[in-house]
């Protein structure tokens, strides 16, 4: 009986291995549709499809209110990645493992970085080596962004420099007039008023790109729990300071937030939820969040409404 | 059915057939929550490895969680052979320490921010492994994750078939082979790191579930089935191989994640068996009633 066990093994291997180490002769189909573009996160998706418009199809992986790190590849997203001719990501880490498998798939298809337009000297370091991922919160840092994803594609499109060229003239001047109105809505909240507490560490770049102080009861990954220390700390703050509301995410728990409201509260300081703030991806379009403008609107709007008595009807800028 | 499914279904049976056959002896020896075990214990790996390397290059990753995946299995050993602790809860106090000792060290030296877990530095996914082609001179070779799983098998597949004799017998009656001579811990330490490797391999090439499905729900099936080991090897690879191919076509049609389909296939296989064997024995009842 063993003996035939091992025969039949020996038989199977061999086998393989010729199927194997012969290899197969390949042909680089290099994409299997040239007007595809992937996107990683929908905020991307948002600024590519207004650099191409309707003259290239763009797919997006991550949907409306997907955390980055809880997102698990459906077989069409990885077919459409196998499809792609260009795949745009944001770079620093913010797509976990699959940062790996875009700079290995670099011979075959045209991988472009959100980051690699951008100065590292205004990127938020969180430690020695790594920085924060969440640059879309800082619209001038982000727009760094989309002008180098507007180059490559120039790049590998050159037939269309011209319309990608205007479309993003015209993207670069709403980003800035939004940058615009967002920092004088902001700078209308009381400065001792102007602390944003939120779930999770999304919020430094929108903190110093509007002068706003940013505290988060949990660390840039969204694994680890939040420290005793840190709620509490949180709760003098909030009590010290009378900060009126904390915020949560669209894409991570409340739990913890609910934590530091019990906490203040047994402090005799009424905290309320302020909203809920879009993080890491957009809305739906039921909720108007649901372009990378509309998002950061939305975002400020819940901001002011809950930080400030009165909230200033500001010019909208469609 | 394309390249690009047959790269994927010849990297899931590999790792079927690996984790079935390492399964079967985990099983008998009631020790199978190893392979879970070492999916949470490798966190304090990756961060020394992180540490060490200061980025996120798979290769340290992989490094810094075979050792600690090995390390595991030793420290798993020492509670439940020196201390006599039973060995569930020798499993079960290792990888939560393990664990928890990895939070504690991001919390302390990553400032407590660095995004770094096992999902995001080391678990891969079975779906986008096609897309990590090796191709040389013009010739198609697998996928990098293919080529990384499959001197992995051959091992597995050379020590079941070269040590066989060694396992039964360890999987069997330990005492027996003690007083008969036979180095059992020459044995189980070379199993224990050939099952931390091999684990830790496919995590890196195809996530945690989709290891931890494989390497108990094959083999408890065919444990239900058959009653002695060569035929339990078969059939729990069988059973891996059918699970791997009807949950793969399932996934694509429903176009839900890969892993989890297989696990539920093959979840849904051993329910089924389940079922058969009790109609078998409630059948046999009515015969000898009547």
């Amino acid at each position: 009986m063993i003996k035939k066990f091992i025969s039949l093994k020996f038989i199977f291997l061999a086998i393989f291995f010729l199927i194997v180490f012969n290899g197969c002769v390949w042909q680089p189909q290099k994409y299997g549709d040239p007007k595809l573009i992937v996107c990683t996160t929908t905020i991307i998706g948002d600024a590519v499809k207004e650099l191409v418009k309707e003259r290239y199809s763009v797919k997006t992986l991550m949907g409306a209110g997907i955390d980055p790190h809880m997102y698990e590849a459906k077989p069409s997203d990885i077919r459409a990645l196998g499809n792609a001719r260009v795949v745009v990501y944001n770079g620093l880490h913010l797509e976990g493992k699959m940062t790996d498998l875009f700079e290995r798939m670099k011979d075959e298809k045209q991988i472009i970085a959100f980051s690699n337009g951008m100065d590292n000297n205004r990127l938020i370091k969180v430690n020695s080596h790594t920085f924060d991922p969440h640059v879309w919160f800082d619209p001038l840092l982000w727009l760094d962004g989309v002008k180098e994803s507007a180059n490559q594609l120039i790049k590998i499109f050159p037939k269309d420099k011209e319309f990608i060229l205007s479309n993003y003239k015209s993207l670069e001047n709403d980003y800035k007039r939004l940058n615009q109105d967002l920092k004088y809505q902001i700078h209308s909240i009381p400065k001792s008023q102007r602390v944003l507490i939120t779930s999770h560490d999304a919020f430094h770049y929108f903190g110093k790109a509007f002068d706003l102080e940013v505290l988060a009861i949990q660390g840039v990954s969204t694994v680890s729990e939040p420290g005793l220390k840190n709620v509490s700390n949180l709760v003098n703050l909030i009590v010290k300071r009378k900060v009126k509301a904390i915020f949560i995410e669209s894409s991570v728990s409340s739990k913890s937030i609910k934590a530091v409201i019990e906490g203040c509260k047994t402090k005799g300081q009424i905290v309320k939820i302020g909203g809920t703030l879009y993080s890491d991806a957009l809305g739906d379009k039921k909720s108007g969040a649901n372009t990378y403008i509309g998002m950061m609107r939305k975002n400020v709007k819940t901001l002011a409404l809950a930080l400030k008595v009165k909230y200033k009807k500001y010019v909208e800028l469609n | 059915m394309g390249i690009n499914d047959l790269l994927t279904l010849i990297t899931a049976l590999l790792i079927a057939w690996s984790c079935s056959l390492l399964g079967c002896f985990l099983v008998l020896r009631k020790a199978v929550m190893v392979g879970d075990a070492i999916s949470h214990s490798v966190l304090p790996g990756i961060v020394i490895a992180y540490l060490v390397s200061s980025n996120f290059n798979s290769v340290f990753m992989l490094i810094g969680a075979a050792f600690f995946g090995v390390f595991t299995t030793v420290i798993i050993d020492f509670f439940h052979k020196k201390l006599k602790l039973q060995e569930d809860a020798s499993i079960g106090i290792t990888f939560t320490w393990l664990f928890a000792l990895g939070v504690i060290l991001i919390a302390l030296f990553t400032d407590g921010n660095a995004d770094l877990d096992q999902d995001c530095v080391l678990f891969g996914e079975l779906g986008t492994t096609f897309l990590d082609k090796v191709i040389y001179n013009g010739r198609l070779f697998g996928t990098r994750s293919m080529l990384m799983i499959l001197p992995v098998f051959i091992l597995v597949v050379l020590f079941v078939v070269v040590g066989f004799k060694g396992l039964q017998i360890l999987s069997f009656h330990e005492e027996f082979a003690k007083s008969k001579g036979i180095n059992v811990n020459f044995w189980h330490y070379s199993f224990m790191a050939l099952v931390s490797i091999t684990t830790v391999m496919s995590f890196e090439s195809v996530g945690a579930v989709l290891v931890v499905g494989l390497l108990v729900i094959p083999p408890a099936t065919s444990y239900l089935l058959v009653e002695r080991l060569i035929p339990m090897l078969w059939l729990s690879c069988l059973v891996s191989t059918i699970s791997s191919l009807l949950g793969y076509f399932a996934s694509i049609y429903f176009d839900v994640s890969i892993s989890s389909m297989i696990v539920v296939t093959s979840g849904a296989i051993f329910i089924l068996v389940i079922i058969y064997t009790k109609l078998k024995i409630a059948f046999r009842k009515k015969i000898v009633n009547l």
